[in-house]
C-alpha cells in the first residue's frame, strides 16, 4: 500500500517538475539583478499588503467581490440591478466599519478587542459566500484578473474571507513584482550597455508608493499594469532583435491578457497595433509573405482570446451581448448617458487634464473650463503619485509635495540633457518611440474621454495619478535618462540616490499608512 | 574608486532616511483611542437635541480601555455664543457596571469638537451606554450622522447619533505608542494575524532596506 502511495507521490512529483521545468529555465535565462528585482519587488509590495487594512485600497470591495463571484461560479457577474456582494463581504464590512473608515481621515476601524470578538462572531455566522453578483465598478471589466485572483482564493488554507483576501492579495504583489522585472527587461533592451540602469530604473518603479498601495490591494489594475509593462517590453525586444514568429505570437499574447485585464487596456491597442505592423513592415527583406504571416499570428494571439470572451458573454455566461460584458462601457457614443456630452467639452477637459487652459497661442479654442483652482499636471497627476493613499482622503503633509515638485524640475532638466547626450543612440528608435507616444496618447485621450462623461453625470472627479500607471516603464525610462545626464563616473550614484529616495519614500508612505489606520 | 563613491553616497541618504525616521517618530501628539464608528467631522446637524437636567445615551458602542477623553461636537440650540453647562459623562457596560465617569466643568465653549474628560485609567474595553448628564436650563444639539447607531434622549429614540472621537491621555509620541500600535496591527485582519505581525513587518522592512543596498552597492560598482 505504501509502495503504491509511494509510486503515485513520485508520479505526481515527476508531473510537477515536468510542468515547472520550463518555467524555471526561463526564469534562469534572466539576468541575476532582473530575478532580484522581482523578488525585490515582491517582498516589498507583500509588505504593503499586512500594512493596509483589508478593502482600504481603492475599490477593493468591487474587486474582491467579482473576484469571489467567479470563484463561487466559475463565471463573471451577471451584474443586474441587485445587490453585488456576499453575505460573507458585507458582513466583513459592517464589522470592520467600512462605511465609517474609508471616507473619513480619523475614524478607524477595530481598535479593542470587544469589537475584535464581534468581527469574528459575525464572519462565523454569516459565512455564505455566494452573493447576488449585482452591478458594481468592477463587474463590466473582463474577467482575467478575477479568475486568476480564483486560484489563491481556493488555495486558502482557511474559509475565512480575511485569510482569502490575504493570499489574493499575494497574487496581486506577485503581479506588482511581475511589472517591476518587465520594466527590467524592457530598459535592458533600450539601454543594453549600461546594466546598472536597469535595475536603477526597475527599482524606482518597485519602490513607487502608490504603485505598492495598489499592489498591496486586490484591485484589476495590478493585471494592467504588468500587461502593459510586458507590452511595452515585448515591443523593444522585437524592435531591437527583429519580429519572429514567437515574438509576434508574443506582442498578441500580452495584448490579450492586457485586453481581458482591463478595458483601459484598450487605450494602448492602437499604438501597439500600429508597433507590430512597423515590425512586419521591417521584416519584410527576409520576405514579404513571412512578414505578413507574422503580423497575422500576432493579431489572431491578440483576437482570438478576446473573441472567446465575447461568445461566452453571450453564450455560457449569458450577459445578454457580446458588448455587455463591459466593451460597451467605452465604445458606446459619447452623450449616451443622462447628460450630453459634446465632442468639444470632451476635447475641453481632456487638453486641461493634461495641459494649462490658459495659452497665449490657444485664443478661444477653449469653451468650457474645468479643475478651477487647480492645475492638475501638478495637483492630479504629481501629487497623486507622490501619494493620495487610501479612498483618497489621506496625503503626505504639503511640504513633501512642494519638495517633490522641485525634485521634478531638476529630474525634467536632467532628463533633457540626458536625452540630448543620448541622441545618437536614440535615433535608430524613432519608430519604436512613435509607437509607444501613439499608446501614451491613447492612455491620455481615454482617461479624459472617461473623465469628462464621469464628470457630467455624477459631478464626480474621476482621474486619479494611478490611471497613468500602465506607462510607468516610460517612468523608469525618464529616470534613467536623467542619470545619463551626469559623466559616467556620477551617474550610477546618482541612480543609487534616487533609488534610497524612492525607498524612504515608500517607508515615509507605509508609515503615513499605520500613522492612518492605526494611530 | 566607483564602488566606494556609491557606498558613500547611498550610507549619507541611509542615515538621512534614518534621521528623517526618527525625528518623524518623536513627534508627540494626542492620540487617538478611537471613536464610535459614526462619521467624523459630523456629516448632519443636530442630530440628537437633550434639553438642560436630560441624559442623552448611545446604546450598544464601544468604550477604549485607553481612552481619558470624549471630544464630540455639542452647541447650544438658541445662541452659540454661550458657554456650555456642567455635562456629567459614565459609561455603563451591558452588566450594568459602571466603568468610567467624567465630567465637564460648566463654562467650557461649545463647537465642533468638545472636549469631555474621563477619569482615568478607568475599566477594560467594553460595549454598552455612554451617557451624557446636561445640567442647566439650556438645550444642546449635537452633530452626527442620521440613521446612525442608537442614540436616545431620556429614553426617547433620536434621529441618529453623535460622532464621538475617543483620544488617549497627554501627547504621545510614536514610540510611546509602539505596544499599543504593536496590538492594534493585529486587529481587523485575518486570524493569522496577531501581535507578532507589527514585528515582522519590521524585521522584514529592515531585511530588505539590507538586501537592497548591498544589491545597489554590487550592481551600481560601474
Amino acid at each position: 500500500m505504501s509502495g503504491r502511495l509511494g509510486a503515485v507521490t513520485a508520479g505526481v512529483w515527476a508531473r510537477v517538475r515536468a510542468a515547472v521545468a520550463p518555467c524555471l529555465r526561463v526564469w534562469r535565462r534572466i539576468p541575476r539583478a532582473g530575478r532580484a528585482c522581482f523578488v525585490i519587488a515582491f517582498v516589498n509590495v507583500a509588505i504593503w499588503s499586512v500594512v493596509v487594512p483589508p478593502f482600504m485600497v481603492p475599490d477593493e470591495i468591487s474587486h474582491f467581490g467579482y473576484a469571489q463571484y467567479f470563484a463561487e461560479t466559475g463565471k463573471p457577474p451577471p451584474q443586474g440591478p441587485v445587490y453585488p456582494y456576499s453575505r460573507q463581504e458585507s458582513a466583513a464590512l459592517q464589522a470592520l466599519e467600512f462605511g465609517a473608515v474609508y471616507g473619513s481621515q480619523l475614524n478607524r476601524g477595530i481598535f479593542t478587542s470587544v469589537e475584535q470578538a464581534d468581527l469574528r462572531t459575525i464572519l462565523a455566522a454569516n459565512n455564505y459566500p455566494l452573493g447576488p453578483g449585482g452591478a458594481t465598478t468592477a463587474t463590466n471589466q473582463p474577467p482575467l484578473y478575477y479568475a486568476l485572483e480564483a486560484v489563491p482564493y481556493w488555495l486558502s488554507p482557511s474559509n475565512d474571507l480575511l485569510t482569502r483576501l490575504v493570499f489574493m492579495r499575494l497574487l496581486s504583489a506577485l503581479m506588482a513584482a511581475g511589472t517591476v522585472l518587465a520594466v527590467f527587461l524592457f530598459l535592458r533592451e533600450l539601454v543594453p550597455h549600461t546594466p546598472w540602469a536597469w535595475t536603477v530604473g526597475a527599482l524606482m518603479v518597485a519602490f513607487q508608493p502608490m504603485f505598492d498601495f495598489i499592489g498591496a490591494g486586490v484591485n484589476g489594475d495590478n493585471l494592467l499594469y504588468l500587461a502593459s509593462a510586458v507590452t511595452i517590453y515585448v515591443i523593444a525586444r522585437a524592435y531591437r532583435r527583429g519580429l519572429t514568429t514567437a515574438r509576434s505570437a508574443g506582442i498578441g499574447a500580452a495584448l490579450a491578457v492586457g485586453m481581458l485585464a482591463k478595458l483601459t487596456f484598450l487605450a494602448l491597442v492602437p499604438g501597439a497595433g500600429l508597433a507590430l505592423a512597423l515590425l512586419a513592415w521591417r521584416a519584410r527583406p527576409s520576405g514579404s509573405t513571412r512578414a505578413l504571416r507574422m503580423l497575422a499570428i500576432g493579431v489572431a494571439a491578440a483576437a482570438a482570446p478576446v473573441a472567446l470572451y465575447l461568445l461566452l458573454n453571450v453564450t455560457v455566461w449569458d450577459r445578454g451581448s457580446a458588448l455587455a460584458g463591459g466593451l460597451s462601457s467605452v465604445t458606446s457614443a459619447a452623450g449616451s448617458g443622462a447628460t450630453t456630452v459634446t465632442w468639444h467639452e470632451i476635447f475641453d477637459y481632456t487638453w486641461q487634464l493634461y495641459l494649462p487652459a490658459h495659452l497665449p497661442l490657444l485664443g478661444g479654442l477653449m469653451n468650457h473650463f474645468y479643475f478651477p483652482g487647480i492645475y492638475p499636471l501638478w495637483q492630479i497627476w504629481l501629487d497623486g503619485s507622490i501619494g493620495h493613499f487610501g479612498w483618497l482622503n489621506y496625503t503626505f503633509p504639503l511640504w513633501v509635495y512642494h519638495a517633490f515638485q522641485r525634485l521634478v524640475y531638476v529630474l525634467a532638466a536632467l532628463g533633457a540633457i540626458g536625452l540630448w547626450r543620448a541622441r545618437a543612440a536614440i535615433r535608430p528608435l524613432l519608430g519604436l518611440f512613435a509607437c509607444y507616444a501613439v499608446m501614451a496618447l491613447g492612455l491620455l485621450v481615454i482617461i479624459g474621454y472617461t473623465g469628462a462623461r464621469d464628470l457630467a453625470t455624477s459631478q464626480y472627479l474621476f482621474p486619479q495619478a494611478r490611471y497613468l500607471f500602465p506607462l510607468l516603464a516610460f517612468y523608469a525610462l525618464a529616470i534613467v535618462l536623467a542619470t545619463k545626464a551626469l559623466p559616467r563616473r556620477w551617474a550610477p550614484v546618482l541612480g543609487g540616490l534616487l533609488v534610497v529616495l524612492a525607498m524612504a519614500h515608500s517607508l515615509f508612505a507605509e508609515t503615513l499608512t499605520i500613522s492612518r489606520y492605526y494611530g | 574608486m566607483g564602488a566606494m563613491r556609491v557606498r558613500i553616497a547611498l550610507g549619507l541618504a541611509v542615515v538621512a532616511t534614518a534621521i528623517g525616521l526618527v525625528i518623524d517618530m518623536s513627534g508627540a501628539a494626542p492620540r487617538l483611542a478611537g471613536d464610535d464608528h459614526v462619521s467624523w467631522p459630523a456629516r448632519d446637524p443636530g442630530v440628537a437635541v437633550v434639553a438642560g437636567g436630560g441624559v442623552l445615551c448611545m446604546h450598544a458602542t464601544v468604550l477604549p480601555d485607553d481612552a481619558a477623553r470624549v471630544v464630540m461636537p455639542i452647541h447650544d440650540a438658541l445662541d452659540q455664543s454661550k458657554r456650555l453647562p456642567r455635562i456629567a459623562i459614565d459609561f455603563t457596560d451591558d452588566r450594568g457596571r459602571r466603568v468610567a465617569t467624567g465630567v465637564l466643568a460648566r463654562g467650557a465653549a461649545e463647537g465642533p469638537a468638545v472636549s469631555l474628560p474621563l477619569r482615568y485609567p478607568h475599566g477594560p474595553s467594553a460595549l454598552g451606554s455612554l451617557c451624557l448628564h446636561v445640567g442647566g436650563h439650556r438645550t444642546l444639539v449635537i452633530d452626527g450622522e442620521t440613521g446612525a447607531g442608537t442614540t436616545t434622549v431620556n429614553g426617547v429614540a433620536q434621529a441618529g447619533s453623535p460622532a464621538i472621537l475617543y483620544y488617549r491621555p497627554g501627547r504621545e509620541s510614536w514610540w510611546q505608542l509602539l505596544g499599543t500600535l504593536d496590538f492594534r496591527f493585529g486587529l481587523g485582519k485575518s486570524a493569522i494575524f496577531g501581535d507578532w505581525t507589527l514585528p515582522v513587518i519590521v524585521l522584514a522592512a529592515l531585511a530588505l532596506w539590507f538586501g537592497v543596498l548591498r544589491f545597489l552597492v554590487r550592481e551600481l560598482r560601474g
